[in-house]
């Protein structure tokens, strides 16, 4: 483990957090500008020069609110619970490596706030503490739509949680480790592939060896922070406004703003683990590269959820369930299961006779022609549905 | 007193008061959110001993799966069709006094006494930094050292499981009864009745229709009569549907 000094990690701390604050802020202006494009339009161009004033003059505006509290709510968990989501949502910024040592006015100190030895699982475990402000604050409403929308919530969050966890295991095994900085450095290698005598030099970022566990991830990343398609929590034509429906001032910003710094510290997550993070040409020589690098891959990912929520339509629930449990699930855990099995074979821990490869293509092949027949058998007829 | 102290007395004192906060409060929720607190200071504990591995394990599998699962029942159920946890009969209330205290003494004894010390076992910090922290020793001792003791727990989970799922199960014949009463109006016609009968569902408790006898017919507005029945199958002409060939539609149209 490297360590800062605890006054310098404070320090590194506190900019990371500012930073992520003006980010979330510039990511509603992101949000509304790319949408609009996707929509023909202009999006905010009044405030400031193409409406970048735009997230301060929201601002403004939601903390000029009032704050109401239902009659009904359960007061104290009614206050509470927007905090929780605020807070778990920005303390996961802080295990974010953003790049090994460097020297500001003849100080050394690492940048990032705390090289955790199980960053990774950190991060895991904040978003499902999260869940609470949502299901807490939702409890607390006392109104129905807002139950259903936490009920949602749990649920999701509480599987997708899952398939996140499984879908980073390949990770852990190649790097062999679950802090952050040293799957960063894990990264930092050359993939070298030989290929009919040619030799390719590829880095050695995660998407490359593990591109399965990469969907199943960005699948479930954006499940888990209930962002569209998957924003059932908090459906507007279903639900009212969901989970939050009786909130409003700046209590109702502090869920947007979770919303929001969730989304950019499981974005940063993701180009830690599958994008090499810091990584890219020049970026060991050039001072600062490293974090424009980063930066850039962070918003490559936010664009993404710009355009899934662009595109796609909202999912209905059963579907949104049978997805996490019926195929993500088992994808990532035959994902861990192939990745251990290359591992022991590259590291030539295990050696494997050739009748053992033929049996197993013959399993193989008989389980998938044995499901398709009976996914055919199962099929409802047209005749048996008339009658529904 | 060193920083680290201040920091373990204020998590000790706040796991404790959230502890009491649990057996006190009068909600159910309430409880379960002290329970949270709890849990999320004995991870604070666990990090301040060096077990981050372990802390964020407890995080992640009992703040953030079972107790969510525990709320998500609470916020189903009616507060008021709980059972009421405060109001023991005194017989009950002196027991649990007496039992609480004779805890409260062992744990006492243990600590002041230390004789209940087991052995030192192998992971001193040593040999854990040897093996490169405590994710990795924690690793080896379970995959290791006792893989035949993990496999055969994990076995004996999966088969709760199948278990469970086994006993959530609708029976699957009234289930299908059950959907056709109440999700459809049954098109059934009872031979030579005339108007249009309208088959309802059994219904449990004192609802005037499930007083009605099986068959009567009661006058609606104008001519039109309904009838009462408490199995939607005694009045259809297609009869027992589950039981028709698979090929006939359900329902004549």
């Amino acid at each position: 483990m490297v360590d800062n000094p605890l006054w310098v990690a404070l320090i590194v701390g506190g900019v990371l957090m500012f930073v992520t604050l003006t980010g979330m802020a510039y990511m509603t202006w992101f949000e509304r500008k790319v949408l609009a494009r996707f929509q023909d339009r202009l999006g905010p161009t009044r405030t400031g020069p193409f409406g970048l004033m735009q997230p301060l003059a929201d601002a403004v505006k939601l903390l000029g609110k009032e704050d109401l509290v239902p009659a009904a709510a359960d007061r104290v968990v009614f206050l509470l619970a927007p905090i929780v989501i605020f807070v778990t949502a920005i303390v996961g910024v802080s295990v974010i490596p953003f790049g090994g040592a460097i020297s500001i006015f003849g100080f050394e100190l690492n940048l990032f706030a705390a090289d955790v030895n199980v960053g990774a699982l950190v991060i895991l475990a904040l978003g499902s503490v999260g869940v609470y402000g949502i299901v807490l604050g939702a409890f607390a409403s006392a109104n129905r739509f807002s139950l259903l929308g936490g009920l949602r919530a749990a649920a999701q969050v509480i599987s997708y949680e899952v398939v996140l966890g499984l879908s980073l295991v390949g990770i852990f095994m190649l790097a062999g480790s679950l802090s952050l900085r040293e799957i960063l450095v894990a990264q930092q290698d050359d993939l070298i592939f030989n290929l009919f005598g040619l030799s390719i030099s590829l880095p050695n970022w995660y998407i490359l060896s593990q591109p399965i566990a990469f969907v199943v991830y960005l699948i479930a990343a954006v499940a888990e922070t209930n962002r569209a398609p998957f924003d059932l929590p908090e459906a507007e034509s279903e639900l009212v406004a969901g989970f939050h429906t009786e909130y409003s001032g700046f209590r109702f910003s502090l869920y947007f703003l979770g919303e929001y710094i969730n989304m950019i510290v499981i974005s940063l997550f993701a180009s830690t683990l599958f994008l090499g993070g810091t990584d890219g040409p020049g970026a060991a020589s050039v001072w600062g590269l490293g974090v424009v690098y980063l930066l850039a891959k962070t918003v490559m990912f936010l664009f993404f959820y710009l355009w899934l929520r662009a595109t796609l339509p909202r999912f209905r629930f059963d579907q949104l369930m049978g997805i996490a449990w019926k195929v993500l699930l088992p994808v990532a855990l035959l994902n861990i299961l192939f990745t251990a099995f290359v591992r022991l074979i590259a590291n030539d821990e295990i050696t494997i006779p050739a009748w053992v490869w033929i049996v197993a293509a013959v399993v193989l092949a008989g389980v998938l022609v044995l499901t398709s027949l009976n996914d055919r058998a199962n099929r409802p007829r047209p005749s048996a549905q008339a009658g529904d | 007193m060193e920083w680290a102290s201040v920091a373990f007395y204020l998590i000790a004192t706040v796991c404790v008061l959230s502890a009491a906060g649990v057996v006190i409060a009068r909600s159910a929720v309430h409880s379960a959110i002290f329970l949270i607190l709890c849990f999320l200071n004995i991870a604070a504990t666990f990090v301040m001993l060096g077990a981050e591995f372990l802390a964020v394990v407890q995080v992640i599998v009992y703040t953030g799966a079972i107790l969510v699962l525990v709320l998500f029942v609470l916020m189903l159920v009616d507060e008021d069709q709980l059972p009421d946890f405060h109001t023991g009969q005194p017989i009950q209330r002196i027991s649990g006094l007496i039992l609480g205290l004779i805890l409260l003494l062992e744990i006492g004894a243990a600590i002041t006494a230390r004789s209940i010390q087991g052995a030192t076992g192998g992971a001193t910090p040593e040999n854990v930094a040897a093996v490169g922290g405590n994710t990795q020793a924690l690793g080896r001792v379970l995959y290791d050292d006792n893989l035949l003791a993990f496999i055969v727990v994990s076995l004996v989970l999966t088969v709760a499981v199948i278990g469970a799922i086994v006993l959530a199960l609708p029976d699957r014949r009234v289930g299908i009864n059950q959907r056709r009463g109440t999700g459809t109006i049954n098109l059934g016609h009872p031979v030579g009745t005339d108007g249009i009968p309208l088959a309802l569902p059994a219904v449990r408790g004192e609802s005037p229709i499930a007083a009605a006898t099986p068959g009567d017919l009661r006058p609606v507005a104008g001519e039109r009569q309904i009838i009462m029945v408490r199995d939607p199958d005694a009045y259809t002409e297609v009869g027992q549907h589950d039981a028709a060939p698979d090929n006939r539609p359900l329902i004549k149209r």
